[in-house]
């Protein structure tokens, strides 16, 4: 009986993790096959023949890889950019005193309320002025305000012990170093959970990259697969459709893989 | 003394000599936005436009042969996600347009009422576009205040996608022809025989998460009804006798189980292949997947599709709601050069329509519908009568994109039961005219 009891709670986990990756498999399984049998019903996915040849169209897409490059570059652009402005603003709120402190700190917390769609015309509107569409700068810029970022990195300073920096100043480091060879190696599994959270959103953002980025060299991946799709993609493209998914998650999943330690940790530490 | 001359010297002076050589001069370079998807795998080198196939592969290939065959002008394509509007905003807004765009000509009015396309009227006339020589429906399509602001490519209109076999078992096939309702009552008749004797539903619709086949029934039956719904492009009229019998027949027919339930686009289209009911409500860009089909031997529809344009079934007139896409040229400043560039390749694409309509819409122009070898594509000839019946609506009528969601939401909510037919009719004209009042 208490055999019994005991694997209750694995099989609830099994059957959570299989209901978890069912939607996962099914698309994997979707995109190898072909367009024209998943018109006539989406049964035959269980069955061979099997195709690449979902694959070979998104892979024989020249553009594809500009996409991937640039999806890339604006990630890990924007990823760098709120690392550093987030922890040099969060080691300023949490550690430095200053004049209009805690009202700064409060506006800066007023952006976590404002939703982008509030801002997105005038944004639009002072991008354009600036000739700021279709570059780099333009899809970088707008993420590196990131008021979650430097709420999170406050927060994390405010934890650490003063006694630490204490001790440097009296070995005569000034702030500067301080923050820099004692708080910011101290504060490596924010700066992660962080770093990774703004990467994903950025890698997925589809909204901003759709009208800022209008022309197709500068599309990141979502604007651009999305773009190759046919009217009705969902009926006569099924299979394409789910090709891209695969297709665009690949990286994520690659980042998932290498970083799943800090991931995990990330997500425990901000639970708790 | 004569030094003898450094071994740089002589390279140098002939890559000097090279870049004083006369230079082709650089071709006009064109920015293209269409939606229609993307399908370079198979198509990106191609310029065969008579070996490709569907709307992707035909509009990739032309534009690979336009730039093939015109080396001073280089047609660059920017793909866009359908239907595209919102992106194409963005780049009005930026002052950023692309050269020529796809649109709809349902939403040429939003664009044309604001100046943010450019009417085409004299450098078409200019690049020998005659517009006497569209369709009386693509003329009507892309015309508002007596200008022509696109250049239409096709016409397309819902049609009745019909199961012959099935409709053989029902005995609703005469001279191998099918018999189709020439009154609701028929209609009803009809259906209810079809389903007596093949167990399954007469109809099948996109019912669920439907942005637009409703509306698409709904405007043609007013207008077979003679009912003047947009009297004032600015004002719908609902709340009539009119629309009040179309609500309640399909309310009718759904009450009865004479339609397949539940069933989005997908799930409708897949129906149809695999012979799950009689009729599909749906529109021209099928065609092609169903004629294919009904080559296959193991296929429901092998040897019994036929197509045809919504019956008549009220007596007023023979009309089917219709739209189209075209090609518009955004208000932006451009050189002389690439003006005229723009219109070469508005006359490439009018010539080559007999090849657009491989795609299973209407030919936009008039020498194309009588051509033989438009009229020996299958089914052509069944759907030709669309040139003389099909209707848009008003061109004053703006937002219509979203005016067909109200409708199909207000729709589908009268017609699954969820609401009476009165209240749907009131809440689609309150909230269609909501829109319009607030029109810039």
């Amino acid at each position: 009986m208490t055999k019994v009891r005991n694997r209750i709670p694995g099989a609830a986990l099994a059957a959570a993790s299989l209901a978890m990756a069912a939607p996962l498999l099914w698309t994997l399984l979707l995109s190898l096959k072909a367009n024209g049998e998943l018109l006539r019903g989406t049964q035959s996915a269980f069955s061979p023949p099997y195709t690449l040849q979902n694959y070979h169209e998104i892979l024989g897409h020249s553009a594809v890889f500009g996409w991937l490059l640039n999806s890339a570059i604006v990630s890990l652009a924007v990823t760098l950019g709120v690392l550093t402005l987030s922890s040099l603003a969060g080691y300023g709120f949490a550690r430095l005193r200053f004049p209009g402190r805690g009202a700064l700190f409060v506006i800066v917390l007023f952006g976590l309320a404002i939703p982008e769609q509030s801002v997105i015309i005038a944004r639009h509107q002072m991008f354009s002025a600036l000739h700021l569409h279709n570059t780099y700068a333009g899809l970088i810029l707008p993420g590196l305000a990131a008021p979650f970022g430097v709420f999170l990195m406050t927060q994390y300073f405010r934890a650490l012990p003063r006694e630490l920096e204490e001790a440097a100043w009296l070995d005569g480091a000034s702030h500067f170093k301080t923050f820099r060879r004692i708080l910011l190696p101290l504060s490596l599994p924010a700066q992660v959970t962080l770093g990774i959270f703004t990467f994903l959103s950025t890698w997925n953002d589809y909204w901003w990259p759709l009208i800022s980025a209008t022309n197709s060299d500068r599309y990141t991946l979502t604007v651009g697969i999305a773009s190759s799709q046919m009217n009705f993609a969902q009926t006569n493209g099924l299979g394409f459709l789910m090709a891209q998914a695969v297709f665009a998650s690949l990286p994520i999943l690659a980042v998932y893989v290498i970083f799943q330690r800090y991931i995990v940790a990330g997500v425990a530490r901000a639970a708790s | 003394m004569i030094r003898r001359p450094a071994r740089w010297v002589l390279p140098a002076m002939i890559v000097a000599l090279g870049a004083c050589a006369p230079k082709s001069p650089q071709p006009v370079e064109i920015t293209l936005q269409r939606f229609f998807g993307a399908c370079e795998a198979q198509y990106g080198a191609s310029a065969d436009v008579a070996a490709a196939e569907g709307e992707c592969g035909i509009i990739t290939t032309l534009i690979n042969q336009f730039n093939a065959q015109n080396p001073d002008i280089h047609v660059k394509v920017n793909v866009v996600y359908w239907p595209g509007y919102d992106q194409l905003s963005a780049e009005l807004a930026a002052g950023n347009p692309p050269d020529l765009v796809t649109m709809h000509q349902s939403v040429i009015s939003d664009y044309s009422q604001r100046r943010l396309i450019l009417p085409l009227d004299e450098g078409m006339r200019s690049a020998g576009i005659d517009a006497a020589n569209f369709t009386r429906v693509a003329r009507e399509g892309v015309t508002r205040g007596g200008r022509v602001y696109a250049l239409p490519f096709d016409n397309w209109a819902p049609l009745w996608h019909i199961n012959m076999n099935l409709f053989r078992a029902a005995g609703l096939v005469r001279g191998g022809q099918p018999v189709l309702p020439r009154s609701p009552e028929e209609l009803l008749q009809q259906a209810r025989q079809f389903v007596r004797a093949t167990g399954k539903p007469y109809f099948i619709q996109s019912m669920v998460n439907e942005p637009s086949a409703y509306a698409r029934n709904l405007f043609t039956f007013l207008m077979q009804q003679n009912s003047d719904f947009f009297a004032d492009p600015r004002h719908i009229k609902l709340q009539t006798p009119e629309a009040r019998r179309v609500l309640q027949l399909f309310a009718q027919i759904y009450a009865e189980g004479l339609t397949g339930k539940n069933q989005d686009y997908t799930a409708a289209t897949g129906a149809f292949l695999n012979g799950q009911g009689g009729v599909y409500l749906v529109g021209t860009w099928l065609i092609g997947t169903y004629e294919e089909a009904s080559k296959r031997p193991d296929s429901p529809l092998a040897g019994g599709y036929a197509v045809v344009p919504y019956p008549q079934l009220y007596a007023g007139r023979d009309v089917t709601y219709a739209d189209g896409h075209s090609w518009v040229v955004p208000n932006a400043k451009r050189s002389e050069l690439k003006t005229r560039a723009i219109f070469r390749v508005l006359r490439f694409l009018q010539d080559n329509d007999f090849q657009w309509s491989r795609t299973g819409h209407l030919p936009a122009y008039q020498a194309v519908i009588d051509s033989a070898r438009w009229r020996s594509l299958p089914h052509r000839d069944e759907i030709a009568k669309l040139v003389n019946s099909a209707a848009p609506l008003p061109a004053g009528v703006q937002r219509q994109f979203l005016i067909q969601q109200i409708i199909s939401e207000e729709m589908e909510s009268a017609i699954t039961g969820q609401k009476p037919v009165d209240s749907a009719l009131a809440d689609a004209e309150r909230r269609v005219n909501d829109i319009l009042f607030n029109l810039l």
